[in-house]
């Protein structure tokens, strides 16, 4: 069996750690449960240093893990090489706008909502210090944690309450000069995901005690190596040998596990218990955002009320459950298992010359594979980098036999599109920070579990889950996909800064504003408490008036804000994970061709807008071709538009104008032949019978008549069929694929035939008798229109006679002529172009596409299902009798009058 | 004739549409999978017996002789089936010089140990009658008569087995006979439900929540309503399945295989296809054994025979100190369908560790074995120190230890009784025994998933079955079969 190895390293590692899985199974019936260990054994025993070099057992000081680590890994390579670290710091620009860097660090998330101060801002909101104590405790250390916004050490910085890289704001709104020398800082932490069991919460609350620098050796308090004494941190010397290096127990380097990258990314559970969510608050950003859970369990094992979960014997996560880990596609940039380089000669398949594991060990890049989700301008350079779901996976080989028109589904829906049909988890739907509840939160929605306000719990509340909404993304390689987003709404004070810069409302001033002391402000309860019950709910809190608004504008600017106004921003969350096997995914053709496509469906962005504000698209590799619109019951829904996106989708997609317009050619047509036919009918009920002289004659032979029915089957077929590929929805009993390949297959025979048919004509010159003859065209039109308008009812001969030379009138003449020299071609290109849209795509967008293309072969179809009636009523006037016409095209023998 | 030629053209015209359309609509590689139902085999049509079968029946003898009347092969099939002798057929093993017989009637096991000697319990499952007339060992297996028709055809409601194989005193056998029918669920787990002395004890998979079980605790019984004869397929009375303990090699042809109904490759994925080359069927399907009634995983006889009042789940006065668990995961092991090893009545036992009963046979390296689940029985029961092999308590009946609580008296009686040499001394060993599980499939949804055996949290023990790690890092085993 071929399999691609990974490297020695990673080999050896498995191999220490399945054999430390294997201890503890002397008895097999056992077996149930492998005892794990921590950690590799293969890793050398190593001492911990202090930031001097000093071992952290003499010295009794925090650890440094730049020194530690730095004893044989290039640690300073390592902290410049990883977007986690630098988090926007580098880019750090500070101006007029609420963003001043693409990272967590500068850019206004109004979801958290603390807004890093930027330098000569009039009010400090987060100091440097402060981000660190909320957005930084999702931060592994080391940039912004270590590093003034330029470039030089934080500690180095003067302690100084007006800059807010050396400025913490009190409680009571003064503001307050923070000593970096005192506090130290914080170091990249390697052990936060190279270890088993980090003690994040002991890491947290260091960093919350703005002890930075102790907050790394905060992180080994669960494994013994160092011990709490009272306040104090102490090391264990039983975990060190004589050495003064770290005793084999205690080694515990190990590859980043989900569980590492769970601990600020969100829900990740590996482990075979139910699984809960327990915190849908931003500190599981990913699963709060989007509702993504990565675990290999099956969704009906969770232990949370989730909706029909009984049948849901799929897993959370089919690469969770595959045993894939976050590491496979967010792989360190260089490593060599992984690595992919771009710009190799065309000639070459494989460049074997690549990092080995030692060179890769000693400098491995800590910027991480990443794919190219809405959070646009996050580390930009890295977009792309990751191996998406093509690299691994052959879309035609897994779709062979049952997914149609495959390059084109591929072309124009993201493989997560149809596999993610469905978010099993709740997730954030809006935050208004408009208003603040009892406790200082926004007004918060979620969607995907019943009611969905305020705090959620997962296990007693009903989880129904939601279907993301499908949106147009741009790949960088200029490919537009559609693919699946939460849609998250939020809102928020602003104001004007002294220096004319637009800023948030501090949380601080919000505060302000709506209480006073610990309750809400009596100006704000008057306001608000509709009830009278002297407390608000989520509904009263809601800036649902004028006078609500107002009232809390004015006290803003009571405070001194100037210009105080309500921004509203739609941002969209890319939902990536969760993906399902095909069993899961969406396969019915209809979910999408068919009048609830749910490549059109609606998403609600928020169950209503405050003071009626319409929010903005926040910027983003997004099209937002919709609509963003605010619905009867006051909620905001965004619509997404096929036609702007440059999509027609068959069965969902049509022109309404011209589907009125086609059946009024239709209709008008049948009630010109009914009014027709009663005049006639009336007439010769008042003519004795005319019976002129007829004779048979030989009028149509065998092959004609062939090639003239087997058109009659193929087009009747190919309306009929048509129809139902047009209008799924109408005709729910058949199945949409089936009837696009019996359109296909008849189309196909419908060509070949005319074909045939022409090449007979030809070659037997037959084709004379459909070419009108230029001479006194007009007037013999206008002889024979006169007929039909006059002389049929007083029973007058037909003024042209019919005979295996001249079969066509000359007003069939010129309708056959328009039938087969336009209508037919027409409709077999635009045809044809629709099905080889995905062989011929240049050829088809020339000609528009499917957007034109498309109505355009409806329009015709409606003119031939016209042409089919009006045929067929003439032809019951062209004879002696009603149906003489009819007969001879069966058996070939026509009566004529003589 | 010229009037119908239309006729034709419009067959012409059909064909020329329907034939391109059949075959852009039939793909040629949709070749149908053949349908499990196919291979179920058909119940016969009930014949109502109550008008057939006069009586009236003095003994149970008579009613043989009243099915033989008709049926007249019945017995001398069912006499040469295991069911009746309770042994297999003389065979080779490579630590015997002579050719050996395995079976519960002269083997043991590690549960009750031995029939031999106890028949006047032991024999209620066995489906002749009259044990008592016989001295043990000595039963007369070629008596036509004796062979207790009722036990498997009749309606569980009128008939039940007392001592030594004899319908229980109050047995109305007439009303018995005339109830006969195909055996049903009730007739197979009357015995097999309760093998090892109650319910569940002894196979992990076999129960009396079997009788009328869930979809989810059984597939084909709960949900599709199947009799045990529906995979134990039967013709002569041969019924076919062997119990693994019970045998040393099994022959492919005479056990049940998930195969003979479900034709792979079974699975839509091509990834869990591939697992079958070493992977049996019944390791994803059966997620845990015992998933409803709790099966005994440990039985310690050393500790019989006190007072400390007796609990059905802990603790017996006549049997000792138990372990019964419920939903337990099974012990993976390398299977190739045989025995490596069974242990005969007056092998040497194991002198470093527990004494195998019986070991079953593959490897990682054996193309013909998969992986496959197992429930392990583990006894501490009697060995003769001085002999150095098992030994083989007398426990029921008057003198046994089930009656005086003597295991010296006990062990000579059997000396007495079937001749195996008892040295005056005994000791307590540990012995092992293996049942592989089949039974309890549960639905397709509750089948084990990747995550289940690979990766950090699998139930999988890899370097034991010989692996270098998990196979998901590290690959199948190589040269796959």
């Amino acid at each position: 069996m071929q399999r691609k190895r990974k490297p020695l390293l990673i080999a050896l590692i498995l191999m220490i750690a399945s054999a430390a899985l294997g201890v503890g199974l002397a008895r097999a019936r056992h077996a149930a449960q492998p005892q794990s260990q921590p950690g590799s054994r293969l890793h050398p025993a190593f001492a911990l240093l202090d930031i001097n070099g000093q071992n952290v057992l003499q010295s009794g000081a925090p650890l440094s893990t730049m020194q530690t680590c730095g004893q044989c890994h290039d640690t300073d390579f390592i902290a410049s090489h990883s977007f986690h670290t630098d988090l926007g710091l580098s880019d750090y620009q500070p101006g007029t706008g609420l963003d001043a860097s693409p990272g967590a660090f500068g850019k206004w998330d109004p979801l958290t909502y603390r807004y890093l101060s930027q330098p000569g801002d009039e009010r400090l909101d987060l100091g440097t210090p402060e981000w660190l104590m909320t957005v930084g405790l999702r931060h592994v250390g080391g940039g912004p944690a270590a590093t003034a916004r330029d470039g030089s050490a934080l500690e180095a910085l003067p302690p100084d309450a007006a800059n807010p890289e050396t400025a913490i704001l009190n409680p009571d709104g003064s503001t307050q000069a923070w000593d970096w020398q005192q506090s130290g800082t914080i170091e990249m932490n390697c052990f936060l995901c190279h270890t088993a069991n980090p003690d994040n919460e002991a890491r947290t609350a260091a960093i919350q005690n703005g002890d930075f620098a102790w907050a790394n050796t905060a992180t080994l308090l669960s494994t013994g190596v160092v011990q709490q004494h009272g306040e104090e941190l102490v090391w264990n010397p039983a975990a060190f040998d004589e050495n003064g290096q770290l005793q084999k127990d205690y080694i515990f380097v190990q590859d980043p596990t989900n569980e590492n990258c769970g601990l600020c990314h969100g829900v990740v559970d590996t482990h075979n218990d139910a699984l809960v969510i327990s915190d849908l608050s931003l500190h599981n950003p990913q699963t709060a955002t989007t509702g993504q859970v990565i675990s290999p369990q099956k969704i009906a094992e969770s232990g949370m009320n989730i909706q029909g979960k009984d049948d849901l014997a799929r897993s959370w996560d089919i690469h969770a459950e595959r045993q894939l880990a976050c590491t496979d596609c967010h792989f360190s940039l260089n490593n060599p298992a992984y690595a992919v380089r771009g710009n190799q000669p065309s000639h070459l398949l494989f460049d074997p010359r690549r990092l080995d594991t030692g060179e890769y060990l000693l400098r491995p890049d800590h910027n991480f594979a990443r794919g190219q989700s809405a959070q646009y301008n996050l580390a930009p350079e890295l977009k792309g980098t990751m191996r998406r779901c093509e690299s691994c996976h052959d879309a035609a080989t897994s779709h062979a036999g049952w997914l149609p028109y495959l390059e084109r589904h591929m072309d124009e829906v993201a493989c997560e599109s149809c596999h993610i049909p469905q978010m099993y988890a709740p997730a954030i739907e809006a935050y208004d920070w408009t208003a603040l509840t009892a406790d200082g939160q926004p007004l918060k929605v979620y969607r995907g579990i019943a009611g969905g306000r305020g705090d959620v719990d997962t296990v007693t509340t009903l989880v129904t889950g939601f279907q993301p909404v499908l949106l147009p993304r741009q790949n960088i390689d200029g490919d537009t996909l559609l693919a699946p987003y939460n849609l998250i709404t939020t809102w928020y004070w602003v104001y004007q800064d002294a220096n004319g810069n637009t800023r948030p409302v501090r949380l601080a001033d919000l505060d302000a504003a709506w209480f006073e002391g610990e309750s809400y402000a009596p100006e704000v309860l008057a306001a608000f408490d509709n009830n009278g019950d002297n407390a608000l709910d989520e509904n009263e809190l809601r800036l649902d008036s004028e006078a609500k608004q107002q009232v809390i504008a004015a006290r803003l600017e009571a405070l001194g804000l100037a210009n105080v106004h309500i921004e509203g921003r739609v941002q969209p969350y890319s939902i990536n994970h969760n993906v399902t096997e095909g069993q899961w995914a969406v396969r019915e053709c209809t979910a999408c061709h068919g009048a609830n496509s749910r490549l059109s469906a609606s998403i609600e962005t928020a169950p209503y807008a405050p003071a009626g504000v319409q929010p903005e698209f926040a910027p983003s590799n997004v099209e937002y071709q919709g609509n963003l619109h605010i619905n009867a019951d006051g909620a905001l829904v965004y619509t997404p538009n096929l036609q702007a996106e440059g999509l027609y989708v068959f069965g969902h997609s049509r022109l309404a104008w011209l589907d009125w317009l086609g059946a009024l050619i239709f209709l008008g047509t049948l009630l010109a032949i009914l009014a027709h036919s009663t005049l006639r009918y009336l007439a010769s009920r008042k003519q004795t019978a005319h019976h002129g002289e007829t004779q048979k004659v030989y009028m149509y032979s065998a092959y004609e008549r062939l090639w003239h029915w087997l058109q009659v089957v193929a087009i009747v077929f190919l309306l009929l069929t048509g129809l139902v590929i047009h209008r799924p929805d109408l005709f729910g009993a058949f199945s949409f694929r089936n009837m696009v390949l019996v359109h296909n297959v008849l189309a196909a025979i419908m060509v070949l035939n005319a074909a045939l048919a022409l090449f007979y004509h030809l070659a037997s010159g037959e084709i004379k008798g459909y070419i009108p003859r230029p001479r006194g065209f007009f007037d013999q039109a206008i002889v024979q229109a006169r007929y039909y308008l006059g002389g049929i009812f007083r029973g007058e001969p037909h003024p042209f006679e019919k005979t295996p030379q001249r079969k066509f009138n000359p007003l069939q003449q010129i309708t056959y002529f328009g039938l087969l020299n336009v209508l037919l071609p027409l409709q077999v290109i635009t045809g044809a172009l629709m099905w080889g849209a995905q062989r011929w795509t240049s050829v088809a967008e020339a000609l528009g596409g499917l957007p034109w293309l498309a109505p355009f072969h409806s329009l015709i179809a409606w003119l031939l299902g016209t042409f089919i009636v009006a045929h067929v009523y003439l032809t019951t006037t062209a004879g002696p009798t009603v149906f003489s016409a009819i007969q001879a095209m069966i058996d070939g023998w026509e009566e004529v009058e003589l | 004739m010229k009037k119908k030629s239309w006729i034709f053209g419009l067959l012409l015209i059909a064909l020329v549409v329907i034939i391109p359309l059949a075959l852009f609509a039939f793909p040629r590689d949709r070749a149908s999978s053949p349908d499990p139902w196919d291979f179920l085999p058909e119940h016969p049509t009930h014949t109502d017996h109550s008008n057939i079968i006069e009586g009236p029946f003095e003994t149970p003898q008579q009613v043989t002789q009243a099915c033989l009347e008709c049926h007249e092969e019945a017995a001398s099939e069912v006499m040469h089936t295991t069911h009746w002798t309770w042994q297999s057929q003389p065979f080779d093993v490579p630590w015997r010089d002579e050719p050996v017989t395995i079976g519960k009637f002269n083997q043991i096991n590690n549960f009750c140990i031995s029939t031999a000697g106890n028949e006047s319990k032991c024999m209620t499952c066995h489906i002749g009658y009259a044990w008592d007339q016989y001295p043990p060992k000595g039963y007369d297996f070629s008596v036509a008569e004796n062979v207790d028709c009722l036990v498997c055809h009749a309606d569980k409601a009128t008939y039940a087995k007392g001592g030594y194989g004899n319908p229980a005193d109050s047995v109305d056998l007439l009303a018995a006979a005339r109830s006969v029918g195909v055996p049903t669920r009730d007739n197979c787990g009357g015995c097999h439900f309760n093998g090892g002395g109650g319910n569940g004890v002894k196979h992990g998979d076999l129960d009396e929540s079997l009788y009328r079980p869930d979809e989810q605790l059984d597939v084909h019984m709960g949900k599709f309503d199947f009799l045990c004869t529906d995979c134990h397929r039967t013709s002569d009375h041969q019924i076919k399945g062997r119990l693994l303990g019970d045998n040393y090699t099994i022959d492919p042809a005479e056990q049940v295989q998930c195969t003979d109904c479900h034709v792979a490759p079974p699975h839509e994925d091509e990834r869990l296809n591939a697992h079958l080359a070493s992977v049996a069927c019944q390791t994803c399907h059966i997620p845990a054994m015992a998933r409803k009634n709790p099966t005994k995983t440990f039985w310690d006889w050393s500790q019989a025979g006190e007072d400390r009042g007796d609990d059905h789940y802990t603790y017996l006065k006549i049997k000792g100190e138990f372990i019964y668990e419920r939903d337990v995961t099974p012990a993976y092991l390398w299977f190739n369908g045989n025995n490596e090893y069974r242990y005969l009545v007056g092998d040497p036992i194991n002198a470093d560790g527990p004494t195998y009963i019986n070991k079953p046979a593959g490897s990682i390296d054996d193309p013909n074995a998969k992986i496959f689940p197992f429930k392990i029985m583990e006894t501490i029961q009697p060995y003769d120190p001085v002999n150095g092999y098992l030994l083989t308590p007398i426990t029921a009946g008057e003198g046994g230890y089930w009656h005086d609580f003597d295991w010296d008296k006990a062990f000579r009686l059997a000396e007495e009784r079937l001749g195996l040499p008892y040295s005056g001394q005994y000791d307590w060993t540990e012995t092992r025994m293996y049942y592989p599980e089949s039974h309890m499939i549960a639905p397709a949804a509750e089948a084990l998933q990747c995550n289940d055996c690979h990766g950090p949290e699998g139930r999988m023990d890899w370097e034991a079955l010989g692996y270098p790690g998990d196979p998901v890092d590290w690959g199948a085993r190589t040269p796959t079969p």
